[in-house]
């Protein structure tokens, strides 16, 4: 809340005697460095298994909420991006942003953590964030330069598909375009 | 007694036996006139009169009376109480057109109660899509 802005003050509750950290909220989070985190990522987009990664995006976007004074789909992109910069940042995943191609819309996160080269750690991580947020299955594909697509659950994979064949983020908004205006 | 108090009492009583018989013998005389009719009481005006007979034309009262009406000094009918012979349900200033008050003319406009329409509008900027638009838009695509 706070003025429709989110208060990063206090975010964090140090307890070193108990050699716990947690949020605000009262979750324990726990400090890894980015090497061990790409490791662990790498290993689970091999697996084919980004479960942990969503869930943790899933909390993030619990975080966002929750400092929001209204429901994020009645918020302008703005004041919703506002909040989801300031928990991506707290975390330590870089500067999220949006973006509008036609009529898809595309996060661009900047300076993340590098993961796994198909970036599909960090697509995970925002699509569980943006589901919660929007409390609607959503999936962020990424298409390249740190950029996510953000498509339908049921598209997800399609839309990847593209992207693996050598679309860019152009070709593929056109490809998802021309099949909403048929 | 003095000579002057002799002389006054010897008049009086001269006086005194004078009179008496002179009041009673006009008396008799007047009355002796009446009986018979003659003489004229005008002759014995000059003596204390008894009466005045009312309807004697000949007879001069000392007070004098005049059948004329007396001097009239203001006139009885005057020109205001004329004007104000109108009706006292009709009001004073109309039945004198010269005076009459002009036309009421409304100086505002009595409210109607209606509401006010205002001219214009609200001029129509393309809205700024909220997030939960921009998501439905982007959930709707579909490949080809």
């Amino acid at each position: 809340m706070h003025d429709g802005r989110f208060d990063p003050g206090g975010f964090y509750e140090f307890n070193l005697n108990g050699g716990m950290i947690r949020t605000r909220n009262g979750e324990r989070v726990v400090v890894l460095s980015e090497d061990v985190l790409s490791s662990l990522v790498a290993a689970a987009a091999r697996d084919g298994d980004l479960t942990p990664l969503r869930r943790l995006g899933e909390l993030l976007g619990e975080q966002a909420l929750a400092s929001l004074d209204r429901p994020a789909s009645v918020l302008s992109a703005e004041a919703v991006l506002g909040h989801v910069s300031a928990v991506t940042a707290l975390f330590g995943w870089g500067r999220a942003g949006f973006e509008r191609w036609g009529s898809a819309l595309v996060v661009a996160l900047r300076d993340k953590p590098e993961l796994d080269e198909d970036e599909l750690g960090a697509a995970a991580l925002l699509g569980g964030m943006f589901s919660e947020i929007s409390q609607r299955q959503v999936s962020c594909v990424p298409t390249g330069d740190s950029k996510f697509i953000m498509v339908d659950f049921e598209v997800a994979e399609t839309v990847w598909g593209w992207f693996k064949d050598g679309a860019d983020l152009p070709a593929i908004i056109g490809m998802l375009e021309a099949k909403r205006a048929s | 007694m003095t000579d002057r108090e002799d002389r006054l009492r010897s008049l009086l009583d001269k006086v005194r036996a004078k009179r008496p018989g002179e009041r009673e013998t006009h008396a008799a005389e007047a009355v002796d006139r009446l009986r018979t009719g003659s003489g004229t009481l005008a002759a014995s005006a000059s003596a204390v009169p008894l009466s005045d007979p009312p309807t004697s034309p000949q007879m001069e009262s000392p007070t004098r009376y005049s059948s004329q009406p007396p001097t009239v000094e203001r006139p009885l009918s005057v020109e205001p109480r004329a004007r104000s012979a109108a009706p006292p349900s009709q009001p004073a200033l109309a039945a004198s057109p010269s005076q009459r008050p002009a036309a009421i003319r409304p100086q505002s406009v009595a409210p109607t109660g209606q509401p006010v329409v205002y001219a214009t509008e609200q001029p129509e900027f393309p809205r700024p899509k909220t997030f939960g638009e921009l998501l439905e838009l982007t959930l709707s695509l579909r490949p080809r």
